[in-house]
């Protein structure tokens, strides 16, 4: 039989406990280096030679075990995530845009919103051409703020 | 236990019996400050210093120990240059975990503690609690006012935006209005005549390093001579 005395010890440790949990539990996630800022120098993902990416078309490749999608601009690549911006699911190649299956997000051949729910566009990464393959390194942050839940940057 | 001159005494049978348990006891029984410790915990507060107003320097303190908590977990993240500070902070709000949460609290907690100084001064000025013996107290406290005030300028410009920077050139420049040194203060702020990467450099040295030094230092003293008088009388 547990006295009221005791029954309010447990009250409080538990609440102790909680309230604790809550201030370590941020700190350790603050703590863990996202992997769009980990991504150093050096990092970097050879997603195959140049031949293999028609022009205007889109073509989906893996970085860093991320889906992504590689875009030929007449000589140009640029290679977009296809993590979506709303809730992170992978989105899928329409032609020349991108359509989310899980809310029905749309987004343009230059990764902006087309439709909802998605707000922001799709990130982009850095990529260069050397030695007729392409190199992709970490997202390009300066391309827009994203939210820090966003699944893509956190590996 | 009495402390004699170059070490603790052997502890007499009755004195073991006084032992304190646990975890703190096992330090305090090594220190033999039992009856130090006693006393500081024996302190009543006065009646007349249970109003609100009489927290507002324990308010401060308290903020001061969550700016100490998430200025260390920005400084994570953080680069001082000028080609990586504005990225950086807007990394720490975007991108890091609950960084816009710690941002956040090191913004707030900033600004309330200017406030909650400068409200802590003003009850200890219209209490008269400076006076006789407790004049070195307030020059303390002078200093800390002082040191918050540079925190709240040289955290102003970490960020390294627009607004950050125009501040900086502002508050500068009125260090350049000073009679005679007024040019020598201008540039040991700035490491130049320009705002620059040293301007930067010497506001996040001074931020992290050599503020939170002297704070340090000056709060010690402050508690040591609240403890050392006790709290001023009534009104």
């Amino acid at each position: 039989m547990m006295t009221r005395s005791g029954f309010l010890k447990w009250l409080i440790g538990i609440f102790g406990a909680v309230s604790v949990a809550g201030i370590v539990y941020p700190v350790l996630r603050f703590l863990k280096p996202p992997a769009a800022l980990s991504g150093a120098i050096g990092q970097v993902a050879n997603v195959g030679p140049l031949s293999g990416f028609a022009p205007g078309k889109l073509t989906a490749v893996a970085v860093h075990d991320q889906p992504a999608a590689v875009q030929n601009l007449g000589g140009k690549y640029v290679v977009y995530s296809l993590i979506c911006t709303h809730l992170g699911c992978v989105v899928e190649i329409a032609g020349d845009a991108f359509h989310c299956p899980c809310h029905g997000s749309g987004f343009s051949p230059t990764g902006t919103v087309t439709h909802g729910p998605a707000k922001l566009p799709l990130p982009t990464y850095h990529a260069q051409t050397q030695n007729g393959s392409l190199l992709v390194g970490t997202i390009d942050l300066s391309r827009a703020a994203y939210p820090g839940w966003y699944k893509g940057e956190f590996a | 236990m009495s402390v004699s001159a170059d070490r603790l005494p052997q502890p007499t049978p009755s004195e073991i019996k006084r032992r304190k348990p646990g975890l703190v006891g096992w330090v305090v029984n090594r220190l033999g400050m039992d009856d130090t410790m006693e006393d500081q915990y024996n302190r009543v507060v006065p009646f007349h210093a249970t109003n609100y107003m009489y927290c507002f320097g324990g308010i401060a303190l308290v903020l001061f120990l969550i700016l100490a908590a998430t200025g260390i977990m920005l400084a994570v993240y953080y680069q001082p240059t000028p080609d990586d500070a504005y990225q950086s902070v807007l990394n720490i709000s975007t991108h890091v975990q609950f960084g816009w949460w710690i941002r956040s609290i090191h913004r707030w907690a900033a600004g309330g503690m200017v406030l909650l100084v400068f409200a802590h001064m003003l009850r200890v000025f219209f209490t008269g609690a400076y006076k006789a013996p407790r004049e070195l107290n307030w020059l303390t406290g002078v200093v800390l006012l002082v040191v918050t005030m540079g925190f709240g300028f040289t955290g102003y410009l970490l960020p390294w935006d627009q607004k950050a920077y125009w501040a900086t050139k502002v508050g500068t420049d009125i260090a350049g209005s000073v009679p005679f040194i007024g040019h020598f203060l201008l540039v040991s702020l700035r490491g130049g005549q320009q705002i620059s990467a040293a301007t930067l450099g010497r506001f996040f040295d001074l931020h992290v390093l050599v503020l939170p030094a002297v704070i340090l230092i000056f709060l010690l003293g402050h508690f040591f001579m609240i403890r050392r008088h006790g709290i001023s009388g009534r009104l």
